[in-house]
Formats: structure tokens, sequence, C-alpha cells
């Protein structure tokens, strides 16, 4: 009976953990955005660049696009909240939009074109993968520390 | 009567100097280099404050193995290996902050249980010499994990970043860069007092391993594990089963390092893939001591002076150095052979202490035979 108990606590445990771990996977899932203020095109359609937009995401510094610009943030998580400050044109008032959109949970690097996603155009117009390439040194590899009487290691 | 008392005065004033030897050597050392080094207070306490909330939970991972009797646990790199493995994988899965680290720890728990059972089971094959044999198994163990993270990591462990693999297609990059979750913790709930950064809640996390480490020592298992380590045959009649209870403490010290090692990897902000644990059990085992901790006696005390006075000549002996011989690395020299000569100096007295101790016994043992052999003859 002890053990029988004890078995399941264990298996209780073991459930905990891996529903924390699953939460971890979810919450806890880094993307780094870009936002364009690019113009596109979309099924013939041409979406103008925007004037000036101003992109605010949580406590960071805002990032300011003028026409043809690309700004960046991180988030975590599976949701992208943003302030849209938009400028038209060259004296206009900037008009501002909150957006919210949930950002696919396999893509690390996600570019956003500003002008698509307020065109109300579909999602694969506005929202795209972007692959880091990682730059080719020309060196075939990097040469490997593995001494382990690295006296001078600093703590 | 009166000379008597003076007596035992200089010698309990001479048992307290030699017994916190260390310590005191370490103090005076420090108030040396302290003013030679020209660091403002505010500085040097800052740069205090951070290493202890970067060491103490790596620190306190070694004193469950000493309450067992099974001295300083040199096999702690071994949970930090756990660590670093997970935290590569966290680290291309892109789980960033908090949530990467708790990950990480979770992911860091069986690598950490499963190398705490092998090591725990070899240190029983070799008892009494637990610290040599846990220092070479650290050795062992990291070849193998030279294996996993540079040959099968990429290759047939899945490794998807580029960033993190080396240009060939496999192994792992001598750095891996923890920028998302560099300092999460330290500057989560961080208040500034007089220019002086708190990581509270890394020492909230601190304080509860304290609590745990007390409330553990006197559990039943605890009070086993003191029993073990005080001496085995009669455990072993108390009916402990010494082995198994031997090997828990291994396992705990182990699962503990890994987790101290990811706080202090989120603090440097990068892993130095192949170089990151192999000082850190050399370190940890140095400050502890420094602490005024010997092989088979280290408290929580000890623990945080340790630290203290540890790190203080660490931070200031390369400009205390360059300030005397006008080159800093005359100081890296000295708090590197600092670090290994405290851990020979507390080997040393420790086996003297023993070899005395047993020595005063079989004299004991001898004069109370010599006692029962006089009273025999004069009874016949």
């Amino acid at each position: 009976m002890k053990n029988k108990r004890q078995l399941l606590f264990r298996i209780a445990a073991i459930v905990i953990i891996l529903a924390v771990a699953a939460v971890m996977f979810v919450i806890g899932r880094g993307h780094t955005i870009y936002f364009d203020n690019k113009e596109t095109s979309y099924n013939g359609q041409t979406v103008e660049a925007f004037y000036k937009v101003t992109v605010t995401t949580g406590e960071e510094k805002p990032s300011k696009l003028s026409k043809g610009d690309r700004g960046m943030t991180s988030i975590m998580g599976q949701t992208l909240s943003m302030t849209l400050e938009i400028t038209d044109a060259e004296g206009e008032q900037p008009h501002a939009h909150k957006v919210s959109m949930k950002v696919p949970y396999g893509m690390d690097g996600i570019t956003i074109n500003i002008p698509a996603l307020m065109a109300g155009l579909p999602q694969d117009a506005y929202l795209s993968e972007f692959v880091i390439e990682v730059p080719d040194t020309g060196a075939t590899d990097e040469e490997i520390v593995t001494d382990e009487f690295d006296m001078g290691a600093d703590m | 009567m009166k000379k008597s008392n003076n007596t035992k005065n200089s010698t309990d004033i001479r048992l307290l100097v030699q017994k916190f030897s260390v310590p005191l050597m370490f103090i005076i050392i420090c108030a040396i280099c302290i003013p030679l080094s020209g660091l403002s207070a505010n500085m040097l306490i800052n740069e205090i404050v951070t290493r202890i909330g970067r060491n103490a939970f790596l620190i306190l991972s070694l004193l469950i193995p000493i309450m067992a009797g099974m001295g300083l646990n040199f096999g702690m790199t071994l949970g930090a290996m756990a660590a670093e493995i997970a935290l590569i994988f966290v680290s291309d899965w892109q789980i960033v902050g908090i949530p990467g680290m708790v990950l990480a720890a979770i992911v860091s728990v069986p690598i950490s249980v499963l190398l705490g059972i092998f090591c725990g089971k070899i240190l029983n094959e070799a008892k009494g010499r637990e610290m040599i044999t846990s220092y070479i198994m650290s050795f062992f163990v990291n070849g193998i994990y030279q294996l996993v993270v540079l040959y099968l990591m990429g290759s047939i462990i899945p490794i998807k970043h580029g960033a993190i693999k080396l240009p060939r297609g496999y192994g792992i990059r001598n750095t891996v860069s923890l920028l998302s979750m560099r300092q999460k913790l330290d500057n989560l709930l961080a208040i500034n007092v007089a220019g002086v950064k708190i990581p509270v809640l890394t020492f909230i996390i601190i304080a509860l391993l304290c609590l745990f480490i007390v409330w553990f020592s006197r559990t039943k298992l605890g009070q086993d594990m003191r029993a073990v380590g005080q001496d085995m045959g009669v455990a072993r009649d108390a009916g402990i089963n010494v082995e198994r209870t031997r090997i828990i403490s291994i396992v705990m010290s182990t699962v503990l390092a890994g987790f101290g090692m990811i706080i202090y990897l989120q603090n440097m902000g990068n892993i130095a893939t192949y170089s990151a644990h192999s000082q850190i059990g050399m370190f940890c085992i140095a400050a502890l001591l420094v602490g005024g901790a010997s092989v088979d006696r280290a408290s929580i005390g000890n623990v945080f002076l340790g630290v203290i006075l540890f790190h203080t000549m660490f931070i200031v002996a390369p400009k205390a150095g360059a300030a005397i011989t006008g080159d800093s690395m005359i100081g890296e020299y000295f708090r590197v052979f600092v670090s290994y000569a405290v851990i020979t100096i507390a080997l040393v007295m420790y086996e003297t202490n023993k070899r005395r101790a047993k020595s005063a016994a079989g004299q004991q043992l001898q004069a109370a035979q010599d006692a029962e052999e006089a009273a025999g003859k004069e009874k016949a």
C-alpha cells in the first residue's frame, strides 16, 4: 500500500515537472521580429510604404522607421503586441493603432511588413520567415580549446 | 589559579587561531590588497554582491556530501556539465529568459541524476579516497562531455542553429551566447541600494536553498547522512543503508551543482563550452575552505564567509599585483596559486589531524591496557 502510494506520488511529480517544462516551451519561446516599412505587392495589388512609422513593443525603445527602413525587436511567447504610430505623409498628424497577433511557433525570425498588415492583406502577404545566414568566414573550422588546465580562468 | 586561567585563555586563543587560520590569512591578504588595488568601496561591494549571487548556490551544493562524510565533492563538475548540456539545448530551442532557465534546470536534472548515481557508485567502491576519486572522475566525464558536445551534437543529437554549431556542421562552438537570458534572474526584482545592485530574486533562491539544507539535515535522511559521515560501521549496524545514503548525497549535490551552474552562467551571459566547468569545482572548494570549512565539517556560514573573502581576493589581487609589480598578471598568478594552495593546506591539515586523533586514540588505548595489566598484577 505504502509502495503504491509512493509510486503514485513519484508519477505525479514527474507529470507536474513535464507539464511545467511544456509550459516553459510555450511561454519562453523567443522570436526576433523584423518590421519593414517597405512597399509590397500581393496578387497584383501594390501597397505603398508609409512616410514614417514608430513601432513600440513592451518596454523596449521604440523603432522609428522611415520609408524603406527595417526595425527589430525580440519577444518572448507567442503573442506580439505593438503600438504603431503611423504618419501617412510629411506634415500630417500620426495616427496610433494597437496591434496584437499570434506568431508562428516554428519561426525564430519573423519579418512583418507594416504597410501590408495595415492594408488588411492576408497573413502570407505581411508575415514571412527571416532566416539568419551564418556568414561563411572561409575557415573550415574554428579552433576548439579544451584545456582543462586553463589556469587564468576568472570566476 | 590566575596563572592557570591565563594559560587556559592563551591555549583557547591559540586553538581558535589554529582553527580559523585560513580565513584569518585571507582577511590579512584582503586588508593589504584592498587599499593597494585602488578600487572604490562602492565598486568593490558591487563586485562582491554580484559574485555572492553568482557562486553561493554552487558552493552550497558541496555541503551535503560533507555531511555524509564524503569530503569535498570534486564531482560537482558533473552537475556543471549537465547544466551546460541543458543550456545548449535550450539555446538551440530558442527558449529565452526565466522560462529558458527553468527549462534548462528541468532538462539538467535527469542528466545530473544519472551522472550522480554513476559517481556515487564509483565512490562507494573507493571509500576513504572519495576526493581524489571524484577529482579524477570529473576528468573522465569531461572526456565523455567533449565527445558528446564536440562530435555527437549536430550529427546524431539534433542541433538546428548555425550560430551554435561549428562551421563543419557538427559540434558546438567554443562559446555559446546566453544573451537572451543574461542576468534575467539577477535583474528581476533587483534593487539599487546606494549604487549597489542587489539581485534580490537570486538571493531569495540562495536563501531557500540554505533553508532546505537546514531542514534536510533534520530529516531522517539527513540524520542518516550524519550518522554515515561519523562512522559507517556504526551506521550500518544501526540499520542504515550506507551505500544508498552516500549515493543520494552525491546525486543531490550533482543536481544542485547543475542548478548552481545555470545561475552562474545566466550571470555571465555566455557558456565557454569546453572550459566553463573545468575550474568550477576547484574554485568552489577553495572558496568553501577559505570560509573556514574543513574536509569533514562545513556550514552555511563557511559558504558565505568563503565567497566574500575568496572573491574579494579575486577582485583585488590583479589590481594590487599591478600596483606592486607593474604587471597585473602577477596578481592573476597569485590568485590561482592561492586557490590551489588553500586546498592543499586544508587537505594536509585534515590528514594531520586525522593521524593525530588516531595516534591519540591509540595512546589512550595503550594507557588503558597498561592500567588494566597493572591492576591485574596487583590483584595477583
